[in-house]
């Protein structure tokens, strides 16, 4: 399984331990990752808020490049994948704008036939590698976890970009946890809303409101920590836990990114997967997995 | 097929605390919940109450929660959802009157509050106003809204911050932004871009998915911003985090949140209250480095956000096209 | 609790909004009550557009004649003269008000054809025109500031020494009834189309209005003429626009036929509604059609028109009945839809009670006599809506006005607290009115004899004794929508009555009207309405000439 590797900017900025627990998770997995170092910033939907037509440019530009590589992108964060999936529903469908769209992209003699397919890791783990040889490859199962999924906006919604072809990919993290031995919180009320991030700058005490908000409800729902495909929620969940209105009262709740998760279970050691690197303490965790191991 | 409807009910004479009810009903495969609702209520349990009219979602009555998210019951078709246990819960973000009727008065207060009404600049002409149909085709999006709640239902914004005017009512004020015939769209978006307005909405697409009409709340008040934007309303943080963002994106290709962070958050006390997050965050080894690391294709993608601008479309103004009329 | 105002608009769909709105620009306190907020009302069903000659070449004695021709000479002239020539100015205001109607290629209003329209006058926005509407009449009342009323269900009229004082109502939302005391009231509280099982309109479609003004002493008309609109969807009987046919669709037989080249060689799709659901109902009758059903063939129109233009048919009948009209043809019928008739008004909407005014659906003025055009029916709305209004507004200028009594609110009170206790003998309001739809449909429906309006009329006398016994199983106060169904009931029962009654007397075929047993138009003896007063043993008939000004009746033909 070869894929146009496209990390994105908080991997390599703000959460490098995704980027790190990523590279280890992807070699054990099987899973050949071309980097695409050229590859700008999909603009989290900041772009697109400033100017739609520069965001599908600049998309376009990534797209084109992993089709001159022949590969479809894979990407590790709920919101690049979104964004991207957004513009393909604007480029791909319609000759007209794409032929504008490519205008731009001469420059650097690139060109978008709109074909190329993007995917998340949790999609390509439940579509191409499949959740069975997910399962075969788990040597110290997360059994006793509870592990409360954490979606992202952008991965489930607007389900008809994301999901065109209604495979159910709303689901897929509770299928991947359970795979890795786990038990999902099913009764997670929180897992398909919002972290809170994109308020951050415009209304703190909103964005912190909102992490509060899921984090009260993964407590309530007996959740051990979060697992998150998406890295700028864990920005939010991680990062701003202790400046939420609940912080400090209840218990820390850890955040993991996915592929940590995952490297947990395929039996990667956690400083590998940087689980040191986290705001909240993963002791918890790791005492958990220890035991189970 | 058999159905089972689980519904959170409330009678505020009787007990004020909702409670839930299980029905058990056997239906044809074709109907939509709202059929299911009114066989309830007319052959189980008359106390059932639930707003209802036109069965065809075009009337917005029959907003509710099915299975966790808003939606009209009259569009929902049994058939294409899990039939095990259907749970019908009020709207959110709205108090309850009684079982499934919400007090829709704040929804329609916000509404009343953005002047819902055309402000043309001048008398009307003595014909039609004369204007580009595509002006009013894209109306057409906007104007399909019913006011059904679902997407302050389910807005997450709203569910921590009151104040924030919603998803309906700034879909309606793009409604009157976008149409060329109405004059106060500077007072609009200035109205707009204080609190409450648009920098309160957390981009989720909450208000998108749910829509039953596609309306697509989310992209009109994204469409807001960035005509705030190009008319100068650049001095709040909401603006200076895009123009930082592509600034940064032109300058390296890529992102980089501290200094995003930096450069969107307003005065120095802002910046406090975000600096024990960024040194715990130093503590444990995750700040960025120093000078940002810069993409290959850096140059050719600031060429990109350069050029794609000059060919951002302009919009049309009956006032603004007959001022200029006037000059020339 | 009394409040007190001027006028009073009983409904807030486009009628009654617009009459609200220019009472109060006459400068009395008007009040707007409704059993739903004004933007769910039905209004926003009417799908195709609103005729206006606004057109080159186009004049209001064309669109005058046409509506006259769609009648079937029933619809009174002066009335609708004054419709066709104010269409024009009613059009403007909307599009200066903010209706976001289609354009042409240079900008100008853009038309579409319509049924028995001799030109291209329908003005639209795509198919959602009746919503597009609605919001912009709301969004003038919210800007008018005017008292709204909103989900208070009026029960009854109060007069005092045979003029209308007020009203009583009940506030949903608490249960508590109250009194409305109004100089003028103006009943626009729309259709009565619940009556019908199945119908095209929405469950609030109950008849409330014109049933408590005919109980008040207020004369019906034209009840006999009760339109079926040609093309329902299969199934659940949601409306696709006549705007589909406008555009070009074709309506085929199970042979693929296009079998209104029979019954309308020139119009062929696009002739009168009554024309076409009656070409359609033969076909299904005579065993060439499909599941009762005929078929609306849009394919060659194309998924880019089909889209801009028709999207909500599109996905009405793509959630409804899992038809893609791009791809297949939906199988459609004959469905009811529209009452001709209503309460009888003149040109200003004053009714033959003082102090009750009527306009829109729930009125006849009579303009569209035996069978109404497409898109006539919103163009009815703004223009009798502001006539009733204004005039409604003068009257109550120069009143002094009475109280609604507290007495009336405690008798209503008891009236209804006795409906509330009545005991439970296993009669459902839901069972009743599926009884009542379901017999007016079959013997009221787009063909009707003798036999079977007899028949209907022992039902509905059955029906009416079993609503003495129908109970209210919900005790609450607070949104008791049981309640309210039975309330609603009684006003269909008596509407129902009036249309098997009139529909029994009118021995020949006109417009809407087809008696199989007397199958041609009757000048000689039928040309004139029939109209209605309530007597607690059963309506009194009685009748009245059509107003013709300048077009006598011809040989009808499309």
């Amino acid at each position: 399984m070869k894929y146009a590797f496209y990390p994105g900017c908080v991997a390599k900025g703000g959460t490098p331990e995704l980027y790190q627990a990523m590279t280890a998770v992807g070699e054990k997995l099987g899973l050949e990752l071309h980097e695409l170092t050229g590859a700008a910033c999909t603009g989290a939907g900041v772009i697109t808020e400033r100017d739609p037509f520069a965001g599908d440019v600049v998309n376009s530009r990534t797209f084109a490049m992993a089709e001159q590589l022949g590969l479809p992108v894979m990407t590790i964060c709920s919101t690049c994948t979104g964004v991207m999936m957004g513009v393909k529903g604007r480029v791909d469908a319609h000759d007209d704008y794409r032929e504008r769209v490519n205008q731009l992209l001469a420059d650097e003699d690139l060109h978008y036939s709109g074909q190329t397919d993007v995917k998340h890791l949790l999609w390509v783990l439940v579509e191409d590698l499949g959740l069975d040889k997910l399962k075969a490859m788990v040597v110290n199962p997360l059994q006793g976890m509870r592990l409360a999924p954490f979606y992202g906006c952008y991965v489930v919604r607007p389900s008809k970009d994301v999901d065109p072809l209604r495979l159910g990919r709303m689901g897929y993290l509770e299928k991947v946890i359970e795979a890795l031995g786990a038990e999902p919180v099913e009764e997670y009320r929180g897992k398909d809303k919002c972290c809170g991030f994109p308020l951050l700058e415009t209304n703190r005490r909103g964005s912190l409101a909102l992490t509060g908000k899921r984090l009260a409800e993964a407590r309530d729902a007996g959740a051990d920590a979060l697992v998150t495909p998406c890295p700028l929620c864990h920005l939010n969940l991680d990062g701003q836990q202790p400046e939420t209105p609940e912080a400090g009262r209840v218990d820390a709740m850890p955040v993991m990114h996915l592929p940590q998760a995952i490297g947990l279970a395929i039996g990667i050691t956690p400083e590998r997967l940087g689980l040191h690197r986290h705001i909240i303490d993963t002791k918890k965790i790791l005492a958990k997995v220890a035991v189970a191991g | 097929m058999d159905i089972k409807l689980k519904v959170r009910r409330q009678n505020p004479e009787a007990d004020d605390k909702p409670f839930w009810k299980d029905y058990a009903v056997e239906v044809p495969e074709y109907y939509t919940l709202l059929d299911a609702l009114l066989k309830v209520r007319e052959e189980v349990d008359e106390t059932l109450a639930l707003r209802c009219s036109c069965r065809s979602h075009i009337c917005g009555s029959c907003g509710m929660r099915v299975n966790g998210h808003a939606a009209l019951a009259c569009k929902t078709k049994l058939s294409d959802i899990d039939q095990g246990a259907v749970t019908v819960e009020p709207m959110g973000n709205m108090p309850v009157i009684r079982d499934l009727v919400v007090d829709l008065e704040p929804f329609w207060n916000k509404l009343y509050s953005i002047k819902p009404y055309l402000q043309p600049a001048t008398d009307p002409p003595e014909r039609e106003y004369v204007v580009p149909n595509d002006t009013m085709f894209h109306l057409d999006g906007v104007v399909n809204c019913i006011m059904c709640g679902a997407c302050v239902s389910d807005c997450e914004s709203l569910s921590v911050n009151p104040i924030f005017i919603g998803p309906t009512a700034l879909a309606k004020e793009y409604r009157f932004v976008a149409d060329p015939r109405d004059a106060a769209d500077r007072e609009r978006l200035t109205q707009m871009n204080g609190p409450g307005g648009v920098w309160d909405c957390t981009h989720c697409f909450q208000c998108v998915e749910v829509c039953p009409k596609d309306v697509a709340p989310m992209e009109r008040i994204m469409a807001m911003r960035r005509m705030m934007m190009d008319m100068g309303m650049e001095q709040n943080n909401g603006a200076k985090r895009a123009n930082a963002f592509m600034d940064l994106v032109g300058s390296y290709g890529r992102l980089d949140e501290t200094r995003l962070l930096m450069r969107s958050v307003s005065g120095l006390g802002e910046l406090m209250s975000f600096s024990k997050v960024g040194l715990r965050a130093l503590w444990k080894g995750k700040l960025p480095p120093l000078r940002p690391h810069r993409i290959a294709g850096a140059p050719a993608v600031r060429r990109i956000l350069e050029r794609a601008r000059n060919q951002r479309p302009r919009r049309f103004k009956v006032h603004q096209a007959q001022e200029e009329g006037v000059r020339a | 609790m009394i409040y007190r105002h001027d006028v009073l608009v009983v409904g807030a769909g486009l009628a009654g909004m617009r009459a609200a709105i220019a009472a109060q620009q006459h400068g009395v306190d008007v009040a707007i009550v409704s059993k739903v907020y004004p933007v769910r009302s039905h209004s926003n069903a009417a799908q195709g557009g609103i005729n206006a000659s606004l057109g080159e070449g186009d004049t209001w004695e064309s669109h005058a004649y046409d509506t006259v021709k769609g009648s079937d000479y029933l619809g009174d002239q002066d009335a609708i003269e004054i419709l066709a020539r104010e269409a024009p100015q009613a059009v403007l205001e909307l599009e200066h008000w903010g209706v976001n109607f289609s354009r042409d290629e240079t900008g100008h209003l853009g038309t579409r054809n319509f049924g028995g329209a001799s030109q291209a006058r329908t003005y639209f926005v795509a198919d959602i025109t009746g919503q597009a509407l609605l919001q912009i009449m709301f969004e003038q009342l919210v800007h008018s500031g005017l008292k709204m009323y909103n989900e208070w269900f009026v029960t009854s009229l109060v007069l005092s020494e045979n003029r209308v004082v007020g009203v009583l109502a009940i506030d949903m939302r608490s249960g508590q009834l109250h009194g409305i005391t109004a100089k003028s009231v103006v009943i626009a509280s729309g259709g009565m189309g619940r009556v019908f099982e199945p119908s095209t309109n929405a469950l609030i479609c109950t008849g409330d209005g014109m049933a408590i003004a005919y109980r008040a002493g207020a004369q019906l008309m034209d009840m006999e003429m009760m339109q079926y609109h040609p093309t329902t969807l299969k199934g659940s009987g949601a409306l696709l626009t006549e705007g589909a046919r406008g555009e070009g669709a074709y309506l085929l037989n199970a042979a693929g036929d296009r079998f209104m080249k029979t019954s309308a060689p020139n119009k062929m799709e696009l002739a009168s509604r009554d024309v076409v659901s009656r070409a359609e109902q033969t076909e299904i009758n005579e065993g060439r059609g499909v599941d009762g059903c005929v078929f609306l063939d849009c394919r060659h129109l194309g998924r880019d028109l089909i889209m801009t233009k028709l999207g909500q048919i599109h996905e009405l009948a793509l959630e409804l009945a899992g038809v893609d009209i791009v791809k297949d043809p939906v199988p459609v019928r004959p469905g009811f839809h529209y009452p001709m008739g209503g309460i009888k008004t003149d040109v200003f909407g004053e009714t033959s009670v003082p102090g009750l005014y009527a306009a829109g659906e729930a009125a006849c003025v009579s303009i569209h006599g035996g069978n109404r055009l497409g898109a006539n029916s919103l163009l009815d709305t703004v223009i009798y809506g502001r006539r009733a209004g204004e005039a409604a507004a003068e009257a109550a200028a120069n009143l002094a006005g009475e109280d609604v009594s507290d007495s009336a609110v405690r008798d209503e009170e008891r009236r209804i607290q006795d409906l509330v206790d009545r005991p439970d003998r296993g009669q459902f309001a839901a069972k009743v009115r599926w009884d009542m739809g379901i017999g007016m449909v079959t013997n009221c429906g787009v063909f009707r004899e003798q036999k079977g309006l007899e028949a209907c009329g022992d039902l509905l006398h059955d029906l009416k004794e079993r609503y003495t016994q129908v109970h209210v199983g919900d005790k609450g106060r607070v949104f008791n929508t049981n309640l309210l169904s039975v309330l609603e009931l009684r006003n269909m029962l008596d509407l129902a009555e009036a249309v098997q009654v009139t529909a029994l007397t009118r021995t020949e075929s006109r417009g809407a009207h087809t008696r199989t047993d007397y199958p041609e138009r009757d000048d000689e003896h039928w040309l004139r309405h029939i109209l209605l007063e309530y007597r607690d043993e059963g309506p009194a008939v009685s009748y009245r000439p059509v107003t013709i000004t300048q077009w006598e009746p011809q040989v009808r033909t499309y």
